[in-house]
């Protein structure tokens, strides 16, 4: 069983990391075309996306039966069908792999949980190492804005009601981000995360990713997308 | 105050959990449900209140082990989690409040099963122990010993080779006799190393389900009646000397006569 770090293969990985609302999804996606337009075969990889333990999890948080430990299990399952089934062989295949969220979303959320930090951070150690991680960091009101704009309402988990912190979801919502936030500082020294300012206009946001995903890549075998 | 493995998990009092724990282990086709069987209603005629549970019964998770394994997709840390996730389901919303109700809580398996079949499956045993670092530690568990020369019979004259328990995924080439041999072996190896390092009570599971039955109720009758357990283990008995060298210690529990006497 390999471990966080220990993993040779020739494929690279990028994942993105932040709050809701700090617009890595609009990165990732903007990185993602520029990579298949320089010829990368490049593919994406989704948090939840696992058909197989998806059922589990949706039926959880519908009848809200999750506790912090169990929320955490869960999560760690469907990570690690995806790093099984599909990080890892794409990743020996030679792709460029994008993940919208890693394990570092894990420890943010589920230390904020209660959880301990070394368990769950031992709990992921089978998870592959990062080429790059980019973290967007934006402060808790500009997040909050963009998120709650434009949306009608918060979900049990995602506005942290499990944890009891506040009566109404939005209220709920803006505690635990911040917690989450705080969570995060902590990573950037701890797992040598790249800091991009989310607050930047977009276009200077991935000038800035591309120039470092493309300094990794010099030496990467490129595979060739089929014409 | 009974404790865990390692790390607590948040929200947990460990202080007014007074039921008893006990753990009946062992491998596929040893007999471990025959005997919960048989022990459920021994103490509750001795008005003990008694939860049963087992392995993938959480409301949880339970189902989708059940399917992921008809389909045999998993893979092998997704499988440890996934058992991880339905343990800790059944451990925190039914093991937990029959404990802090005074139960006597028989559990069919624990933490001990999951851990052998993952490190026999390749897992690396210091992460898989950590994952389960949260589990309560139980006041006994009961480790049902046997051979696999003498499992071989039982499970051929009862329910025939299944494919996870003769470790097809392991070997797919084999046929199930020789697959089950060799998964059996190495997962009957496990048991013996976890055994000495969380301290199983073992019971010889070669003999007739009564003689079993006596033991375990003999142990059981122990555990309840609060007796260390130590000196057990300490005070050699004249009956080990005829035990092979090297082999694992089986504990020679005294006669359920002794213990009801002591007991009551």
């Amino acid at each position: 069983m390999k471990r966080y770090g220990e993993h040779r293969i020739p494929g690279k990985l990028f994942v993105v990391e932040g709050i809701d609302g700090s617009g890595k999804s609009t990165q990732l996606m903007l990185l993602h075309q520029w990579l298949q337009a320089e010829g990368y075969g490049t593919v994406f990889s989704e948090w939840n996306s696992s058909p197989l333990v998806k059922e589990t999890t949706r039926r959880g948080k519908k009848k809200q039966m999750l506790t912090p430990a169990t929320f955490s299990l869960i999560h760690a399952t469907d990570f690690a069908d995806r790093m099984e089934h599909n990080i890892i062989p794409l990743l020996k295949a030679g792709a460029v792999v994008l993940c919208d969220r890693y394990i570092y979303t894990a420890f943010a959320r589920d230390v904020v949980r209660g959880m301990d930090p070394k368990w769950v951070r031992e709990l992921y150690s089978f998870a592959v190492k990062p080429t790059g991680a980019f973290y967007f960091r934006v402060p808790l009101d500009v997040a909050m804005k963009r998120i709650l704009d434009g949306r009608t309402g918060l979900k049990f988990y995602e506005a942290g009601m499990d944890l009891e912190l506040a009566d109404e979801p939005e209220d709920s919502f803006r505690i635990f981000q911040g917690r989450i936030l705080e969570e995060y500082e902590k990573m950037v020294p701890e797992f040598d995360l790249t800091v991009i300012d989310a607050t930047f206009p977009i276009e200077e946001q991935q000038v800035q990713m591309r120039q470092i995903v493309k300094a990794k890549l010099v030496q990467a075998k490129r595979l060739r997308v089929a014409p | 105050m009974r404790e865990t493995y390692g790390v607590a998990l948040p929200g947990m009092n460990l202080a007014d959990l007074t039921g008893k724990l006990i753990v009946i282990e062992g491998t596929d086709g040893v007999g471990r449900s025959t005997q919960i069987g048989l022990l459920k209603p021994w103490l509750e005629q001795q008005g003990r209140a008694v939860l049963e549970t087992g392995m993938t019964r959480s409301s949880l998770a339970g189902g989708g082990i059940k399917q992921a394994k008809e389909g045999h997709t998993l893979g092998r840390i997704t499988l440890s989690l996934f058992y991880a996730t339905d343990f800790t389901d059944r451990l925190l919303n039914e093991v937990v409040p029959a404990l802090r109700a005074g139960f006597v809580v028989l559990t069919d398996r624990y933490i001990y099963s999951l851990m052998a079949r993952a490190i026999v499956r390749g897992i690396d045993p210091a992460w898989i122990r950590s994952a389960y670092s949260f589990a309560l530690k139980p006041d006994a568990v009961f480790y049902l010993r046997i051979g696999v020369d003498d499992l071989i019979p039982r499970v051929v004259f009862s329910r025939g080779f299944d494919y996870w328990e003769s470790g097809m995924d392991l070997h797919p080439s084999e046929d199930m006799y020789e697959s089950f041999r060799k998964y059996q072996t190495a997962l009957l190896e496990q048991f013996d190393i976890l055994g000495e390092e969380y301290g199983f009570d073992v019971v010889d599971a070669s003999v007739d389900i009564r003689t079993v039955f006596e033991r375990l109720r003999a142990g059981i009758a122990r555990v309840l009646s609060g007796e260390p357990r130590e000196p057990l283990f300490a005070v050699p008995r004249p009956k080990e000397t005829a035990e092979e060298a090297g082999a694992p210690k089986v504990v020679e529990l005294p006669s359920p006569g002794d213990v009801a006497a002591e007991g009551e």
